[in-house]
């Protein structure tokens, strides 16, 4: 038992703070300790000093046992002091009670499929503690397994309850959840001349399953942020955020992609949708920048229903994004305005020009790299004329003050670019390493055009690092990567797949069913009202208890029993003596001799061995085939 | 077997969940009429537990401390089938029993099968004492009750109950049984021991009565139930085997234990001085009868005998 609390708690390790998490290690190695050194145990006047030093120390750590730090050390501390004073079953219960809620707590903080499989265990432990302190024997293995059985049978009608039991939008409670959990994500600002290293984290951001089919890699684009204004190193968005445009659609054309994108916890209420997102529900709304923006909580996962179109026509230009989009921090450099005019950016038409801008970011020397050098003064003119090296961020940059200087409306886009398509579960992974830069130009007949600079850069001079992660990261940038590093990452990547997949649908199913999803299946089921919930409940649950009773007490019926099965058939097959109600073996063995005393001798035999396997237990398996055999061949004719 | 049909309320009768049904004589199989199921006071704590869980998994949202309640909640479900289980199926045969004087406790044998697959712990026998036992897959066990019996007579061995917690203690499934079976209660033996009543020879050829006769008959070779203090201890030592001392047969006096001249204001202080008697004169190896109002149980000596006087006084 002492170990099955020991591992409930061992987890908290993580989040607990240091002080308290060691004061329960103290105690429960005490108790350890004690296993073997009773005399060792506590008084009570030591007890009564822990639990204050335990309260002094709850209040130092958290000013309070409310919301979720505290609560959970408040369990855990209970926990520990509750250890050193067992005196009867009664204390083993309360301690395997709260062992169970510390062990709820655990999933306050973490939600994965390994922690829950690893609480299920521990409860098994649990539960085999108190088969424990209830039979005599004290054998570890049975009652393991004896707790593994009933856990397994309890999950069925745990499932069915799951899925029915009605879902209430709790209230936020604010006071108890005080603390956020630090998201990592897409920054508001775009500031590529003060990062040295990009971060390329695999922590998962979204995750898309599509109705039908994928769209190309190379139309992979997902919509973020938009980075308007400018000052000349950082870029944020236009603070004119719902002008004309967040009324007008624009028109889509091709095919269209339907999807259920499932984010994961973020702290800005982005949400990623397919370049261009066209229909799509409540709570999400668009932005004039065709960004679409949940009302809800973004620290929560939450899925959506999105349909998107990847061949568009924006149209017209607003006098706002004109404006907006031509900004220039001051005048541009004499060296800008001169490569503008030598890429025929004041002559040429835009699409021309920008042809021409991709060339010479392929024909120039420019690198591809996440690990690029400071560049706080100017950072453009640096980028463009001196160092040359930079990733996504400065080459969307670089191009749209490029444009914006030819007088050309441009904006630099922030998402995600690519994600892993996942074969085991068919959905596609979008993760932090996917994290894009892009750019998009107005164009007369086309409305906002994308295009996307990194392309340009010749494969070659695209620098491969050595972290395998980073690897995988910098191909979904669109960069080619050595068809060999793909081979042999096959089967690790199959394994990871299967795992995403599994984790996909634990995220989907379990994590995130929610009142919405609960709905979508009772409009499938026909429910309306509590009253069918309970009703279908019932009727589910029986059923499965039903099942499940036939299993569990399908032994008692079972051994009454062969033998009595084939005394049976031997009292029919003889003629004229019927066996009274209640008669015992020899006293009809009697009657029979006495009517059929040719077979007096088989009669006795076969009565023999009948009484010999019912009255004497554990009798061999040799004697029941005796009495078979001599029943069937019995006949008295 | 020993099922009668029961009427619908019979069926909810409260008796029937704590005394049992009306007594039978034969075995009885454990089945779904005869076992009751309710959650123990820990069953209790757990649904505090189970809705602690769930008013956590609300206020935080949380779906997979909402599933360690739906299965924290389906264990409990489940537990009622594996409890009913512990005890299904057991057959308990009632056995003989044993006498005791008043005051004393009477034993009640019961013989309990397993006629299973499968092993049951922690079954509890209660009558007024309790065993624990654990019974191995088609094993069977015997075990001894005790019940104070108060009064001289006969005493009904009332309600057995067979219960279990096993396997979670979160539910009590019991089984109040009650048998035909019934122990004799002798009375209590005096507290004071009067001495022995004179013979009045009432058979006694000679007129005279003596205890234990001294004339010395011979020896003969010992015989199960010769009295202790007619063994040949001598010949014993010298290691010629165990003879016991014979007396001459009409010279040994019988000692006729009479309720008519027994001393005592009621019944059963005279029937409590006769136990008392029949005790001593048993012990001293002494032949000795009975005489009551209503029987007469002739002399002789030896354990048999003896519990036929009890019996005889027990019943009277």
């Amino acid at each position: 038992m002492l170990i099955a609390l020991g591992l409930i708690t061992l987890p908290h390790s993580q989040h607990l703070p240091l002080p308290l998490f060691l004061f329960f290690v103290v105690l429960w190695t005490w108790r350890f300790i004690a296993i073997w050194k009773p005399e060792w145990l506590p008084g009570k006047i030591t007890v009564f000093l822990l639990m204050l030093a335990a309260i002094g120390l709850l209040y130092s750590q958290h000013q309070g046992v409310l919301g979720r730090a505290g609560g959970t050390s408040l369990f855990v501390v209970a926990l520990g002091l509750k250890l050193l004073e067992i005196r009867g079953t009664r204390d083993i219960y309360l301690i395997v009670f709260l062992g169970f809620i510390v062990a709820a707590t655990e999933f306050l903080y973490q939600q994965n499929i390994v922690m829950a499989i690893y609480i299920v265990l521990v409860c098994i432990f649990l539960l085999a503690t108190l088969i424990t302190i209830n039979g005599l024997h004290a054998k570890i293995s049975p009652t393991l397994k004896k707790a593994g059985i009933i856990v397994l049978q309890a999950m069925p009608i745990a499932a069915i309850i799951f899925v029915l039991f009605p879902r209430i939008e709790a209230p936020q409670f604010k006071w108890l959840d005080a603390e956020k959990n630090q998201v990592t994500g897409l920054s508001d600002t775009l500031e590529p001349g003060a990062i040295s290293e990009l971060g390329l984290s695999p922590e998962l951001v979204f995750r898309v399953k599509f109705d039908g089919d994928i769209p190309p890699p190379d139309e992979r684009y997902w919509r973020g942020p938009v980075f308007t204004y400018t000052d000349g190193k950082r870029w944020r968005e236009s603070p004119n955020r719902f002008f004309k445009r967040y009324m007008d659609t624009p028109r889509f054309k091709g095919k269209a992609y339907h999807y259920k994108l499932l984010m994961e916890p973020q702290n800005k209420p982005w949400v990623f949708a397919l370049e261009m997102p066209a229909h799509f529900e409540a709570p999400l709304q668009r932005n004039s920048f065709y960004q679409l923006i949940t009302t809800k909580d973004p620290t929560q996962r939450a899925e959506y229903k999105i349909t998107s179109y990847t061949h568009f026509n924006t149209g017209y230009l607003t006098k706002t994004e004109l404006k907006d989009t031509l900004q220039l921090p001051g005048k541009p450099s004499e060296r800008i305005v001169k490569l503008v005019k030598q890429l025929g950016g004041f002559d040429l038409k835009p699409e021309q020009f920008i042809a021409n801008l991709f060339n010479y970011f392929r024909q120039e020397n420019f690198f591809y790299t996440l690990m690029p050098k400071k560049m706080e003064n100017k950072p453009i003119e640096t980028f463009l004329f001196e160092r040359r090296y930079g990733f996504c961020s400065h080459y969307a940059t670089a191009f749209v003050y490029l444009m914006r200087v030819a007088d050309i409306p441009a904006r630099v886009i922030g998402g995600y670019q690519g994600g892993e398509l996942n074969e085991a579960g068919n959905f596609l992974e979008v993760r932090q390493a996917n994290a894009h830069a892009w750019a998009e130009v107005w164009l007369h007949d086309k409305g906002w055009s994308r295009f996307d600079p990194t392309t340009a850069i010749a494969p070659e001079r695209v620098e491969q690092t050595l972290d395998i992660e980073q690897q995988i990261a910098t191909r979904t940038l669109t960069i080619v990567t050595p068809e060999v590093l793909h081979q042999s990452m096959d089967w690790l990547k199959q394994a990871k797949q299967v795992l995403g997949s599994v984790d996909y649908s634990w995220q989907r199913w379990i994590i995130n069913y929610n009142r919405t999803s609960q709905q979508g299946i009772f409009k499938h089921l026909g429910i309306k009202d509590l009253k069918t919930i309970i009703y279908w409940l019932l009727v589910l649950v029986g059923t499965v208890t039903l099942i499940l009773a036939r299993f569990i007490l399908k032994n008692k019926a079972q051994p009454v029993d062969q033998a009595v099965k084939l005394y049976r058939q031997f009292c029919q097959k003889i003629p004229d003596v019927t066996l009274n109600p209640g008669e015992a073996p020899y006293r009809f063995a009697a009657r029979c001799r006495q009517a059929h005393p040719k077979q007096a001798e088989t009669i006795d035999r076969i009565i023999q061995l009948f009484v010999k396997i019912r009255y004497y237990p554990n009798s061999p398996k040799e004697t029941l085939e005796q009495l078979k055999k001599q029943v069937d061949h019995f006949s008295c004719t | 077997m020993n099922e009668t049909v029961l009427s619908l309320k019979q069926r909810f009768a409260l008796s029937r969940f704590i005394h049992g049904e009306k007594p039978v004589k034969g075995a009885l199989t454990l089945n779904q009429r005869r076992i009751f199921i309710l959650p123990t006071r820990q069953g209790g704590g757990f649904i505090v537990l189970i809705l602690l869980l769930l008013l956590i998994a609300l206020t935080y949202n949380n779906n997979l401390i909402y599933l360690l309640a739906f299965m924290l909640a389906s264990v409990f479900f489940i537990t009622i089938l594996h409890t009913y289980q512990s005890l299904a199926g057991l057959v308990i045969k009632p056995l003989q029993t044993q006498a005791a004087f008043a005051g004393e406790k009477a034993g009640f044998g019961f013989n309990i099968q397993n006629p299973s697959d499968q092993a049951r712990f922690d079954i509890q026998l209660k009558l007024e004492t309790e065993t624990l036992l654990d019974i191995p897959p088609h094993h069977h066990e015997k075990v001894l009750l005790f019940k104070s019996a108060n009064k001289r007579g006969v005493l009904q061995a009332g309600t057995l109950t067979v219960s279990s917690c096993y396997p979670l203690g979160l539910f009590r499934a019991w089984s109040p049984l009650r048998f035909k079976l019934e122990a004799l209660v002798y009375p209590a033996p005096a507290a004071v021991f009067s001495a022995f009543p004179e013979s009045e020879g009432f058979e006694g050829e000679n007129g005279q009565s003596k205890k234990g006769g001294d004339d010395f008959y011979g020896l003969q070779q010992y015989q199960p139930g010769d009295p202790i203090r007619q063994i040949h201890w001598k010949s014993y030592a010298k290691g010629q085997g165990l003879f016991s001392k014979h007396y001459g047969g009409n010279a040994v006096a019988d000692l006729w234990l009479d309720y008519a001249q027994t001393l005592g204001h009621d019944v059963e202080q005279r029937l409590s001085h006769l136990c008392r008697w029949l005790i001593e004169a048993e012990k001293a190896g002494l032949r000795y009868g009975l005489i009551l109002p209503n029987q007469k149980i002739p002399c002789r000596s030896g354990p048999e005998h003896q519990r036929a006087c009890l019996e005889a006084l027990a019943l009277f």
